[in-house]
């Protein structure tokens, strides 16, 4: 069997996971203050992927379209970041974010603006955290939404041996339960800067606690 | 650490307070809680927790180091639990882990951690608390529950019809090729069925109150690999709206399947494989009948030609006889009515040589021959007797393989076969003669594979071709198409007597207006022997006053020979039976040179008289006369070695010449 080298260990993936937590949970904190409404999110797990096998899981877990929003990120480690959620759910979703007074034909129009917002501050957050949490600065670019099933949204674009680091993501919003995913397509040399990075936060937690 | 054993009074309501609410959250399952402040960095448990973890509660109560929170945690879990707390430290939300822990009591235990982080004002994380809840039961049963899936290959469900997702099991998703989940969209799952296949798991909400038996053909999803997976179940009416939760299982069931199916399907074609055989059996019997038929017919036409050869004998040889003692001087009318007589004789003598031929009883001289040099040499004389209106091609191809036939009978088998080719042909056409290796294994007209080794002749003309009832009596003696008169209906028995009696086989190919081709397969040699020369030493002359012993039991022929040979000035004894020519034989030792005998004689047979008259006389030399030679004498059809053979009918200078020919070979001391 070969061994990918990049590959992150069970304890890098539960500290990525934690800390992209910390992220969703920041996000919640400025979506409730959006929606003035309950809003909890978790990440309960993460997998380190190919492209492949993403739009396998996604398409398996997902039988229908599917609604992404998606900002490219830059910096110790680049690539690009997607929420993904299934479409009957984008509806819902722009309704709790916009305010339930507005008539059907009015969140339609809103759709695409509300997903953007709701994606660029989630993706926003998590980024940001671990930006922070792994004291590297990075950039990131203008969200956009596209929609599609999954093999196309996984579709090879530039670099063929990217891994995507594949998260379920749990939505409460205004007691309605959403799921959705996220999903950080990053090339090789990226993912190696972030689990050196992951393994230094590491370091200090479980070093500090000995 | 001591158990505080506080004295104040006023604690009394509180411990009652609290000892309700141990109670209440014992009964909810919860082992203890927590609260962590984070921004004074103390820890705080409950009454639960600390005596979980071994603490005091009175001290627990009043605050720990954070510290305190991983005391318990078993080592492998316990970096885990660090970081996933450090998470919730730094601004995560929610927290829900399970993990081991070693109790105070030094058991082991599974615990699920729920835990929520409160905020402050500033958004910093102020306050982590939490419960938590002993799942040590609820694993090993999740455990046995696993261990049985896995174990058992069956996978499990539950779905409520209509709705788009179910719940299942890990073994579920391995056995439909899917990667593990515990929620899949219905749509998933279903779409892996094959064609002609019912759903697994049901769409509609209606007609689905129960959860019937069925049997499911997918595809998996990985390997798209086709299985066929049994369902089973239960419908529980426990559902909010009063419907149904289908609870069920899957499992494997592609093997047995499989041997079902194998079976059916040697069921079905039972009675087809069934008929197969039979008629194989019928085809097999019929080529035997028609095998025994001829085998039949020709032993009986060998006995009848046997007898006649016998009459024929006495009857050519009294009319030569006769006409010999006439002389010139004689009455010509008597002459010409004997040379008639004599020529019809001699005509129903071919025909019975025919009839030995087709009974293969005739004795055969095989040779080495070349077939192309042997077809070459005859073309000539077939195209003077076929007629200017026929055209005859030859075709052999160049390394022919040598045969090991009677070269004049072959001559006769393609002359024969060229005439019927020419009858066939009325008007005019082409007899195409062709030659070429027939290797063994190679297929034959009949399908069955060459045994060995042939060299095949065609003899194929562009006549009127034969019906194939026709062909199927065209072996038989008398069978004949002929107009009356013309044919003796035993051209084709003789050559397919001659061609078996060689070892060969022979095969016709016809459509009625597409002429026939005639196969003769002959065996290929298998030593190529140099032709030895023949050997021409000249006997010496000798005085005619030999000895001779006539052995024959029919009366007239043995006049017939005793006649000739007393007329040629030899001493003749005779016999009747082998056991007289026996004792003439002791009584008058060294006095016969020479022993003529019939081969088919009651008490002895003519081979059993000569053996019996070499014990006496062991290089008394001879001579065979018979018209039924049988195998007594001979092997494969060729006369053997050292045996001498006179067919009847014979005439007197043919006896003679032979009988001369044996006597002088007699080396002189001898005599």
């Amino acid at each position: 069997m070969m061994v990918n080298a990049v590959d992150l260990t069970e304890l890098e993936k539960d500290a990525l996971t934690e800390v992209v937590n910390i992220g969703v949970s920041r996000a919640a904190a400025s979506l409730r203050k959006m929606v003035g409404h309950q809003v909890l999110l978790s990440v309960p797990a993460v997998e380190i992927v190919s492209r492949e096998k993403a739009a396998t899981l996604l398409g398996e877990r997902e039988s229908n379209e599917l609604v992404a929003v998606q900002q490219s990120f830059s910096g110790a480690f680049s690539g690009r970041a997607m929420l993904i959620f299934p479409e009957e759910h984008s509806l819902a979703l722009a309704r709790a974010v916009a305010g339930d007074e507005l008539s059907n034909d009015e969140i339609a129009d809103l759709e695409q603006e509300a997903l953007a917002e709701t994606g660029n501050v989630i993706l926003n957050s998590c980024l940001a955290t671990m930006a922070n949490m792994l004291k590297r600065p990075l950039t990131m670019s203008i969200p956009t939404v596209c929609k599609g099933s999954a093999s196309t949204l996984f579709e090879a674009r530039s670099d063929k041996d990217s891994r995507v680091l594949f998260l379920y993501i749990n939505f409460s919003i205004h007691h309605r339960d959403l799921r959705g995913y996220i999903a950080m397509t990053m090339d090789m040399p990226s993912l190696q800067s972030l689990k050196e990075l992951l393994a230094e936060f590491i370091q200090q937690v479980v070093g500090n606690q000995e | 650490m001591a158990e505080a054993d506080s004295p104040d009074a006023l604690e009394a309501p509180l411990d009652d307070l609290r000892e309700r609410l141990n109670i209440s959250l014992l009964a909810a399952g919860v082992a203890g809680s927590w609260d962590w402040d984070i921004r004074n960095d103390r820890l705080y448990f409950d009454y639960r927790m600390a005596t979980l973890y071994g603490l005091d509660p009175a001290e627990a109560e009043r605050g720990l180091p954070t510290s305190a929170f991983f005391k318990c945690i078993y080592p492998g879990d316990a970096n885990r639990l660090r970081i996933a707390v450090a998470g919730m430290l730094n601004g995560a939300e929610l927290f829900l882990k399970s993990y081991r822990i070693i109790a105070a009591d030094g058991l082991v235990r599974w615990v699920e951690a729920h835990g929520r982080c409160h905020f402050g004002t500033d958004e910093q994380p102020e306050r982590f608390s939490g419960i938590l809840v002993d799942v040590t039961d609820r694993r090993r049963i999740e455990e046995r529950l696993r261990i049985s899936q896995t174990a058992g290959g069956v996978g499990t469900f539950e779905h409520v019809p209509g709705h788009a997702t179910a719940m299942v099991s890990e073994q579920f998703c391995n056995l439909l090729g899917l990667n593990p989940a515990q929620v899949l969209p219905v749509a998933t799952i279903n779409r892996l069925v094959c064609n002609g296949s019912p759903p697994l798991l049901e769409m509609g909400s209606v007609s689905a109150e129960e959860l019937p038996y069925a049997e499911i053909c997918v595809a998996r999803a990985d390997s798209q690999e086709q299985r066929w997976l049994a369902r089973r179940g239960e419908a529980a009416r426990d559902v909010e709206d009063g419907g149904v939760r289908h609870v069920g299982v899957i499992y494997d069931i592609t093997e047995s399947k499989r041997v079902e199916d194998a079976l059916r399907q040697l069921n079905d074609t039972l009675e087809q494989r069934v008929e197969r055989e039979i008629a194989e059996r019928l085809e097999i019997e019929e080529a035997l009948r028609q095998a025994q038929k001829m085998e039949a017919v020709g032993q009986l036409t060998g006995g009848i030609a046997h007898d006649f050869n016998n009459l024929l004998t006495v009857i050519l040889g009294n009319v030569d006889m006769a006409r010999t003692r006439l002389g010139s001087s004689g009455d010509e009318r008597i002459d010409r009515a004997l040379a008639s007589a004599q020529k019809g004789a001699e005509r129903a003598s071919a025909l019975t040589q025919r009839l030995l031929a087709f009974s293969r009883r005739q004795p055969l001289a095989p040779k080495q021959i070349a077939v192309s040099r042997l077809l070459h040499g005859m073309v000539e004389l077939i195209s003077r007797s076929l007629g200017e209106t026929i055209l005859v091609k030859t075709d052999t191809t160049p390394d022919l393989w040598m045969v090991e036939v009677d070269p004049n009978q072959l001559e006769n088998a393609i002359l024969n076969l060229a005439v019927n080719a020419r009858d066939a042909m009325g008007g005019g056409g082409t007899l195409s003669l062709t030659a070429a290796n027939v290797e063994c294994g190679a297929p034959m007209p009949s399908g069955a594979a060459a045994p060995r080794d042939y060299l095949m002749l065609s003899v194929a003309d562009s006549g009127s071709g034969m019906s194939e009832a026709t062909i199927e009596k065209a072996f038989e003696p008398f069978f004949t198409t002929k107009e009356v008169g013309k044919g003796t209906g035993l051209g084709l028995s003789m050559v397919y007597g001659f061609v078996k009696q060689s070892g060969g086989d022979i095969h016709i190919s016809s459509r009625v207006g597409e002429g026939t081709a005639v196969c003769l397969y002959l065996p290929r040699a298998l030593e190529t022997q140099t032709a030895q020369p023949e050997a021409d030493t000249p006997g010496v002359q000798r005085s005619l006053d030999e000895t001779i012993l006539v052995v024959e039991d029919d009366e007239d022929v043995r006049q017939f020979a005793v006649d000739c040979l007393v007329e040629l000035g030899y001493k003749v004894l005779e016999a009747t039976s082998g056991p007289r020519a026996l004792s003439l034989l002791k009584q008058r030792p060294g006095e016969v040179q020479l022993l003529v005998t019939d081969v088919v004689m009651p008490d002895l047979s003519g081979r059993e008289l000569a053996e019996a008259a070499h014990e006496i006389e062991p290089n008394l030399p001879v001579l065979y006369v018979s018209g039924y030679p049988r195998d007594v004498i001979l092997q494969d059809g060729r006369v053997k070695d050292g045996v001498e053979l006179l067919s009847k009918p014979f005439t007197q200078q043919a006896l003679a010449a032979k009988v001369r020919e044996l006597l002088d070979q007699i080396p002189a001391d001898d005599l």
